[in-house]
C-alpha cells in the first residue's frame, strides 16, 4: 500500500473518531471533559454548539447553551418574557430579515437572518472551512467574509454571498474580487488585537496561501495597522470612494475595534459613507494575537453597541446605517442581546468554528495548527474537516439560532426582529452568579 | 553615538520540575484492546492502525498511548474526543496548586513562559477569562482607532521610549543673566524601563538570589532595592538600592559605591534630612505603606519627592482597598496639590502580570517596583498564602544558579518591556512618560456597565 493511501486511511479513520467524539459527548455532558472550556466558553456552551450543530435544535437534555460563566456582559442579561398567555402562537413566524443597507440610496441587500459569518482569512482557516462558510451563507442567503487573505478559486461560485474584505497588509485584495463583490468591508482593526494589527504565522504560509498572498512561503506576514494612508475621517473617505470608483454598486462596511471613542468613530465612519458599521469587540476570536491584547484592550461589545447605538440616535443617523456587532457573540441569544442593546444584528466567528468541532484550545498559532483541522493549512490537517459536512453543521447551528431567535421574539410579543432594536426594556439585569461560576 | 536600548534575551528552561496544566490518563487494557481490533481492522497496516490522535507528542513515546507524555499535553482534547471511552484529560491537581490565592497558576503558567522565553504570550483563540472583576480585571486599556506614534504602524515598536525620570524636579528653573541654572535643579536620573527590582522577602534572602538581583538590575540597566544589612554583608556592588531604617542607617558610611537612589524605610524626618545632606549626589527615597493624601502632602513639604508606596503582595492596602484605588488618590493629591510633576512615584504589591504595568501607570505610577514576579520567574515555591515581605515564606528551587536566575529575570523583563510597548502602540503614545496619570486612556468596569446598563430592570449601578 502507498503512503498516499496510508495517509487517506489515517485521515478518514481519524475524522469518523472525531464526528463520533463530537455525536458522543454532548450526550456524556461536561463531567466527563473536565479539562473543557473556560469562563466564556464554558464546556456546556462548547457541547451544546455541538449538539445544535448535529440536531439543528437547542439541547433539551439540561445543557446550558444560553450563556458562559464570565459574570458579566451577556451572561449578566436575561430577557423579561412575557406571561406564556401573552406569547404569539407557534404558527406565527417573526420576521428575521434584516436591511444591510439603510441608505436611502445604492443596492437593496438584506440577509432573511439577522447574523453573517465573520471575515476569516485563508491561512488563518483551510479552504474547506472556509467553503462550508460560503456554502452554508449561500444556502441561507446571508454572507460570509473573506478576512484579509484573498479569494481561493473555489470560493467563486459563492461570490454572491462573499464579503471581500480589505485590510492593511491589501493580502488577496484584486480588482476582480472588489468587483464581484456585492459588500466590500475595510478592516480597520480587529477586536480580538486593537490597534496591533494582523499577524499570520510563517508555518501557516504554506505555498498555497503565499501564492494567494503573493508573498514568499513560510514567511510571517504582518498587516500592519492602521492603514497608513488613513488618518482622518476624510482619508476614509477617500478609501470608500476608491471602492465605489470600482464597484459603484458595492455596499461598504466598515469593522472597527472599540475604542472609548467608539462613537465618535461610528459617526465618522457614517459620513465616509458606510452602510455598514462592524463594531468588533475586545473578547472576539483570532488565529493568533499576544494574551495582553484579548483582555485589556478597548472594551467589550456589550457596553460598545448601547454607546454607538445612542449617539448615532443623538446625530439623527441612527436609521440610516446598519450596526453589526461582532467579537464575543456565541449564542443565538447573544445575538438577541446585541440587538435589544442597540445592534441590527450580528456576525459570527467563533460560533462556527465551535459548530465544526473547536475546544477553543487555543493552539491554532502552534506549529501545524488546529488539531481538529479548522484553523489550519496543513495539507493533511485540513483535511479532517470536510466542506459538506462543515456545512451541513453550520446549517444545523443557524437552524437552532433562528428557531431560538423566533421564540425569543414570540415570547416577547415581537413580530420582527427589527423592533428588537434598542429595546434595553424588555432585558433584566441578572447580575453575576452568587457562586462566582468556574471556568468551563 | 546613539544606541537603542536592548534587552538580551535567550532561553532559560525550567531547572524544577514544572506541573503541566493536565494530565493524561489512559485506560490500558482498553488501549490494547483497540489496537488489536484496529490492527485486524486495517489488516495489520501499522501506519493506520498505531496512528496516533495527537499533535503534540503525547503518545509518541516507545509505547504509545501505554505511557502518555503528560507534559507534552496542550489540551486540545482531540484524544479523549475521539476515544471517549480509554483517554482522559484531567486538570493537574500539582499545576492548581502553584502560586496563591491572588497570584494564581495561570499567573505562575504567564510569568514562566515569560521568564523562560522572553517572549510575549501569543495565543490562539479569543479572551478565555471572566468579564471583568475586582481589581485590574474591572480595567480596560483605550486604543486609538487610526492615530499611531510612528508611521510605521506595529514595526514603529523600537521607537518608542520606555524611558522613565526617577528623582525630584522644581516647578520651574531660574536661570540668570548668563543663562545659567540658579537655586533648585533636578536631582534624578533616568531608567530605560519603567520596572525596579523590589527586596526580596525575608524568607528567600539568599546570597544567590541577591546577586541574581543585582546582575539582572545591571543587565537590564535598572536598580534592585536591596536591605543595606545584605548589601554590606555580601559586599554587593552595583545599581542597587540600599534599604535603611533608623536601625541601620549608619551601614551606609564605607558603602563601596555611590548609589543613585536610597530608600528609607518608614518616614523618619530627621533621617531623611541627614540622607539628603550626606548623600547629596543620591536620591532619596521614602518607602512607605500607602498613606493618605494628606500625609503624602505632608511629606511632600517635608521636602520628600521621591516615594515608593507599597502595597502587600496581594495588592492591599493598610485599610483594605486595592492597590488601583489607591495610586489614583496619591496621584491625584499631589495633582490637586499642583506638585505632581515635581515628585516621583514608585508603586509595588499586586502588580504581577505584564497588562498590570501600564494600568498602574496610568493610574498615576511613574515606575514599578516588581516582588512577587521575579520569584515567580525563579520558579519559587509560594508556600501558603503569601501577603508581605515579613511573613511569606518561598522555596527557591534547589539548583537556582546566578547566571540561569539573571537570565529569567533578564527575559521576564524583556516580554514585559515588548507588551508595554504593544500597549503604548495600540494607544498611539509615543513614550510612556505620557501615559503616567492618562486616566482619560483608561475604561473602567463600572463606569462602562452602569453608562451601558442604566435603566435596564434589576440593575441599580452597585454591582
Amino acid at each position: 500500500m502507498t503512503e498516499k493511501a496510508d495517509e487517506r486511511l489515517i485521515i478518514k479513520k481519524h475524522t469518523r473518531s472525531l464526528h463520533r467524539g463530537f455525536e458522543l459527548w454532548p450526550e456524556a455532558g461536561k463531567s466527563h471533559l473536565p479539562a473543557m472550556g473556560d469562563y466564556r466558553w464554558t464546556s456546556d456552551l462548547i457541547l451544546s454548539t455541538w449538539l445544535q450543530a448535529e440536531t439543528g435544535e437547542p439541547p433539551g437534555n439540561g445543557l446550558e447553551y444560553r450563556v458562559g460563566n464570565s459574570g458579566g456582559g451577556f451572561d449578566v442579561l436575561d430577557f423579561k418574557f412575557l406571561p406564556q398567555d401573552h406569547w404569539f402562537p407557534h404558527d406565527l413566524s417573526p420576521d428575521l430579515s434584516i436591511p444591510l443597507n439603510r441608505r436611502p440610496d445604492g443596492a437593496r441587500i438584506g440577509i432573511p437572518v439577522p447574523f453573517y459569518g465573520a471575515g476569516m482569512s485563508f491561512g488563518s482557516i483551510s479552504e474547506q472551512v472556509m467553503l462550508a462558510r460560503a456554502k452554508t451563507a449561500q444556502a441561507w442567503k446571508t454572507f460570509t467574509s473573506t478576512g484579509e487573505g484573498g479569494y481561493p478559486e473555489s470560493l467563486h461560485a459563492y461570490k454572491k454571498h462573499v464579503i471581500t474584505q480589505v485590510a492593511t497588509g491589501m493580502f488577496g485584495v484584486r480588482e476582480e474580487t472588489i468587483r464581484d463583490a456585492r459588500i466590500v468591508e475595510f478592516k480597520y482593526a480587529q477586536g480580538a488585537k486593537p490597534g496591533l494589527g494582523g499577524h499570520l504565522l510563517g508555518d501557516k504560509v504554506t505555498t498555497a496561501v503565499a501564492s494567494m498572498r503573493e508573498s514568499v512561503p513560510w514567511i510571517s506576514l504582518f498587516s500592519p495597522f492602521p492603514f497608513h494612508s488613513v488618518y482622518s475621517v476624510e482619508d476614509h473617505k477617500k478609501h470608500l470612494d476608491w471602492i465605489k470608483t470600482i464597484n459603484p454598486e458595492a455596499l461598504l462596511a466598515v469593522k472597527v475595534s472599540t475604542p472609548i471613542d467608539i462613537d465618535m468613530v461610528a459617526v465618522g465612519s457614517y459620513y465616509a459613507g458606510a452602510n455598514i458599521i462592524n463594531l468588533d469587540g475586545s473578547y472576539g476570536g483570532t488565529g493568533a494575537a499576544p494574551e495582553i491584547a484579548k483582555k485589556n484592550i478597548a472594551m467589550p461589545i456589550e457596553f460598545a453597541i448601547p454607546r454607538v447605538h445612542r449617539y448615532l440616535s443623538q446625530e439623527g443617523i441612527r436609521n440610516e446605517v446598519t450596526v453589526m456587532a461582532s467579537g464575543g457573540i456565541r449564542t443565538a441569544y447573544d445575538i438577541a442581546k446585541a440587538i435589544a442593546l442597540g445592534a441590527d444584528g450580528a456576525i459570527l466567528g467563533t460560533a462556527e468554528l465551535v459548530s465544526m468541532g473547536c475546544t477553543r484550545c487555543g493552539n491554532c498559532e502552534r506549529g501545524r495548527g488546529c488539531p481538529f483541522g479548522l484553523t489550519t493549512t496543513d495539507p493533511e490537517l485540513s483535511q479532517l474537516v470536510e466542506t459538506d459536512w462543515g456545512a451541513e453543521r453550520l446549517d444545523n447551528l443557524y437552524q437552532s439560532f433562528t428557531l431560538q431567535l423566533r421564540n425569543i421574539l414570540r415570547w416577547l410579543g415581537l413580530a420582527s426582529i427589527r423592533d428588537l432594536v434598542g429595546r434595553t426594556d424588555l432585558l433584566v439585569y441578572r447580575g453575576p452568579r452568587q457562586d462566582g461560576g468556574s471556568a468551563g | 553615538m546613539y544606541q537603542r536600548y536592548h534587552l538580551h534575551t535567550s532561553s532559560a528552561p525550567e531547572i524544577a520540575p514544572f506541573p503541566n496544566r493536565t494530565v493524561v490518563k489512559v485506560k490500558k487494557p482498553g488501549l490494547a484492546v483497540h489496537l488489536i481490533q484496529e490492527l485486524i481492522r486495517y489488516r495489520g497496516n501499522r501506519a493506520v492502525a498505531l496512528s496516533r490522535p495527537c499533535l503534540y507528542g503525547v503518545f509518541s513515546g516507545p509505547v504509545g498511548g501505554f505511557a502518555p507524555r503528560s507534559d507534552s499535553c496542550v489540551a486540545c482534547l482531540r484524544c479523549t474526543i475521539e476515544y471517549p471511552g480509554m483517554v482522559e484529560v484531567r486538570l493537574n491537581p500539582k499545576h492548581l496548586s502553584l502560586g496563591d490565592s491572588y497570584f494564581t497558576p495561570g499567573h505562575v503558567d504567564t510569568v514562566c513562559y515569560e521568564a523562560r522565553t522572553g517572549r510575549v504570550p501569543v495565543k490562539g483563540a479569543g479572551y478565555r477569562g471572566r468579564f471583568g472583576g475586582e481589581g485590574w480585571d474591572g480595567m480596560w486599556t483605550d486604543m486609538s482607532e487610526i492615530v499611531r506614534p510612528t508611521r510605521d504602524g506595529i514595526h514603529g515598536r523600537e521607537f518608542i521610549s520606555t524611558s522613565v525620570d526617577i528623582g525630584q524636579k522644581p516647578p520651574f528653573l531660574c536661570i540668570d543673566g548668563q543663562g545659567l541654572v540658579t537655586g533648585e535643579s533636578a536631582r534624578g536620573f533616568s531608567l530605560p524601563i519603567p520596572f525596579l527590582l523590589d527586596v526580596p522577602p525575608s524568607s528567600v534572602q539568599s546570597p544567590k538570589l541577591l546577586r541574581v538581583l543585582v546582575d539582572a538590575a545591571q543587565n537590564a540597566e535598572t536598580l534592585a532595592v536591596l536591605p543595606i544589612t545584605l548589601v554590606r554583608q555580601f559586599k554587593l556592588e552595583g545599581r542597587i538600592v540600599p534599604l535603611v531604617g533608623p536601625d541601620d542607617a549608619g551601614l551606609l558610611e564605607g558603602l563601596g559605591f555611590a548609589p543613585s537612589m536610597i530608600e528609607l524605610e518608614g518616614w523618619n524626618e530627621t533621617l531623611f534630612r541627614e540622607l539628603q545632606k550626606r548623600f547629596s549626589e543620591s536620591a532619596v527615597c521614602l518607602r512607605e505603606d500607602f498613606i493618605s493624601p494628606e500625609e503624602l502632602l505632608e511629606r511632600y513639604r517635608s521636602g520628600v519627592r521621591l516615594f515608593h508606596l507599597a502595597a502587600d503582595y496581594h495588592g492591599l492596602g493598610q485599610d483594605g482597598r486595592f492597590v488601583l484605588e489607591l495610586i489614583q488618590e496619591a496621584h491625584a493629591a499631589f495633582l490637586q496639590a499642583g506638585c505632581r510633576d515635581e515628585v516621583t512615584l514608585l508603586g509595588s504589591g499586586g502588580i504581577i502580570a505584564a497588562e498590570h504595568v501600564p494600568k498602574a501607570i496610568i493610574c498615576g505610577l511613574d515606575a514599578v517596583a516588581l516582588d512577587t514576579s521575579l520569584l515567580a520567574a525563579l520558579q519559587a515555591r509560594f508556600l501558603g498564602e503569601c501577603r508581605d515581605r515579613r511573613t511569606s515564606r518561598f522555596q527557591l528551587p534547589r539548583r537556582l544558579s546566578v547566571n540561569w536566575g539573571t537570565q529569567r529575570i533578564e527575559n521576564l523583563l524583556a516580554s514585559w518591556r515588548d507588551q508595554l510597548l504593544e500597549v503604548l502602540g495600540a494607544m498611539g503614545l509615543r513614550e510612556v512618560r505620557r501615559l503616567r496619570g492618562e486616566i482619560g486612556r483608561a475604561m473602567f468596569e463600572k463606569v462602562l456597565e452602569r453608562e451601558a446598563f442604566a435603566g435596564i430592570e434589576g440593575y441599580d449601578g452597585k454591582s
